[in-house]
């Protein structure tokens, strides 16, 4: 729980959000204006969303290949952006957002990837952002992320994921993408994407096979490593965080196997085993007795 | 002229909208911040919220009764109170928010959606949203997509009916979650009470929870809403000839809501109904045509 500020911090608080206001520059988050036509970039932190702004930026705009510097300009997330810039965007307008269900968000893509990967992305994440210190054993941090201690307000793994797979699972203006699909395939993946766009009147884009290389070789880990050398003090995402440890880490699929002991894994798949058997990720420890009720409880309107 | 008359109020709105944001004077709604301990008593709009925060209210506060003039001090609504006036309230909040992760003790509310509809309809007249001779007909197919926008009545980023219902139902696991039915209220609301207060850990003995039902009863609520109806936010304001406790009774939809309707609302939210035990008509409708054949 925060410390209640003194008064003087109060007033300089409230004298810097007027100024916001004054200049329409309040970052929009959970407020932001939404129009019927918007397609928003939904996943829980971690989980290949910003790759995924590149992939895609790559291949709306392949003339301006995407960097750190125009990302925010082409699909801006919300969390950092005005409503106001945002508003003057181009429609249908790509925004990025890390909501659990929104159900005024008209379409959605949802990026999801295995929780033991993002348990040790988040980790890193939150070194580099000093919300941990240095050396702090990942083994302790497994059960904060458990609860959804960093970021309360886009619940835990399993409020994120689980909430949207129930209520849009089946909508055809809902599209789950795997991060772990979109390493193996991307060529794949992306069709999928793109054919989703399109049905969600979105200019054509160039889907050939040579389009989509070009944008997945403008978006590989390591020429986004090399931006991020660049750039990283201009983006809003890394700007005032830690130089030393980079926003574009491995970029990998399955490092938990190695990296997570034991005792976190079981902690990870007792938790969330129900959810993460549905999305297809085999558990290496004992099977939770909890079957998916909420999922098999709940279905879809008929 | 009149632009310059529309530029100006259009400043002065701004600059009230400036004062407002800056000092934290806006309804707190989603931006609510959270604290542990919070308790929630959620549901749809139309669905009993009211009639349970005076429930609980007068089973915890056995000086004086919840009135209109009272209940949102003593069981504030998010969408009447600054984020920063809510710190200084008790945290028994009343919300229409779909699922929200940060929320850890949910009281949920559900009633039958037929009645839910000529519920809002009845409201969004009393509010003036809707003209005396607005059809019902042309009101229900906007609320169920859940479209309707209206800011007191129903909101986009609230869902529709099933989305609300359905996100809360899912996602009540890991947290503490009571469901209560409207019509089980009705049925028996001294004994959905104790359910209430067994959740909340409230002493309850039957005198206290009888006397708590009766100081809820929809007769009394009725004779504060006449005397008070100017001093209560979701009142003031609105047409003073309707009601805002209406019949708090089930099964009015049978009467009121025209058959296309009923079979419009069945069929797009038939599966979760059944889950909560609401009787659909289409159903019965099939098990007379199979003993016919």
């Amino acid at each position: 729980m925060p410390s209640s500020p003194n008064s003087f911090d109060r007033i300089l608080g409230a004298l810097a959000q007027a100024g916001r206001v004054l200049a329409g520059r309040q970052i929009a988050g959970r407020g932001v204006t939404v129009f019927p036509d918007d397609i928003f970039l939904v996943s829980y932190p971690r989980s290949g969303n910003t790759w995924m702004r590149f992939l895609l930026a790559n291949l709306i705009y392949p003339n301006q290949p995407a960097t750190f510097s125009n990302i925010e300009s082409r699909i801006p997330e919300i969390y950092f952006n005005p409503d106001r810039f945002m508003r003057q965007f181009p429609r249908p307008r790509l925004l990025k957002s890390h909501e659990c269900f929104q159900p005024h968000y008209p379409r959605v893509i949802y990026l999801v990837r295995d929780p033991r990967d993002v348990a040790i992305s988040f980790y890193h994440h939150h070194v580099k952002a000093r919300n941990l210190p240095d050396g702090y054993p990942l083994v302790d941090f497994v059960p904060r992320f458990l609860v959804g201690e960093f970021d309360p307000k886009f619940g835990s793994w399993r409020d994120n994921v689980l909430s949207w797979t129930v209520l849009r699972g089946s909508n055809p203006a809902f599209l789950q993408i795997r991060y772990e699909d979109l390493q193996r395939d991307p060529v794949h993946e992306l069709a999928k994407v793109v054919e989703f766009l399109e049905r969600s009147s979105f200019p054509k884009i160039d889907s050939s096979t040579e389009a989509f290389e070009r944008a997945i070789a403008l978006s590989s880990p390591e020429r986004m490593r090399a931006l991020e050398q660049k750039e990283a003090g201009t983006w809003v995402l890394t700007k005032g965080t830690r130089k030393d440890k980079p926003f574009v880490r491995s970029a990998t699929v399955g490092g938990w196997k190695s990296q997570l002991a034991p005792e976190s894994i079981v902690a990870i798949e007792s938790a969330w085993g129900d959810v993460m058997q549905n999305l297809g990720y085999g558990l290496v420890s004992t099977p939770s007795p909890t079957a998916v009720e909420a999922i098999s409880q709940s279905g879809s309107p008929s | 002229m009149n632009n310059t008359l529309r530029r100006i109020s259009g400043l002065i709105q701004h600059a009230g909208k400036i004062i407002d944001v800056a000092f934290d004077r806006s309804p707190a709604g989603r931006n609510l911040t959270v604290l542990p301990g919070d308790i929630f008593i959620v549901s749809y709009p139309k669905s009993g919220n009211t009639w349970t925060r005076f429930l609980i209210g007068n089973l915890i506060y056995q000086d004086t009764p919840i009135t209109f003039a009272n209940v949102e001090s003593r069981l504030p609504s998010l969408y009447v109170h600054s984020d920063r006036a809510l710190r200084k309230l008790p945290r028994i909040l009343k919300s229409h928010d779909c699922f929200d992760p940060r929320y850890r003790t949910v009281i949920y509310i559900v009633r039958d959606p037929r009645d839910v509809v000529v519920s809002a309809y009845h409201y969004a007249v009393k509010l003036g949203i809707l003209p005396n001779n607005h059809g019902m007909e042309e009101f229900v197919p906007r609320l169920l997509d859940g479209s309707f926008d209206s800011g007191l009545l129903v909101n986009p980023r609230w869902g529709s009916w099933y989305d609300h219902v359905a996100s809360w139902l899912a996602m009540q696991h890991n947290r503490k979650f009571l469901l209560l039915r409207y019509e089980d209220m009705l049925d028996d609301p001294q004994r959905e009470l104790a359910k209430v207060a067994d959740f909340l850990q409230l002493e309850a003995s039957p005198e206290r929870l009888a006397r708590a039902v009766q100081l809820s009863s929809a007769d009394h609520m009725r004779e504060l809403e006449k005397k008070q109806a100017a001093e209560w936010s979701l009142t003031k304001n609105t047409r003073p000839d309707m009601a805002f406790v209406r019949q708090a009774k089930q099964g009015s939809w049978k009467s009121e809501l025209p058959r296309r309707a009923v079979a419009d609302i069945e069929s797009t939210w038939g599966s979760l109904m059944r889950k909560l035990g609401y009787v659909l008509v289409m159903d019965a409708d099939a098990d007379r045509e199979l003993i016919r054949h």
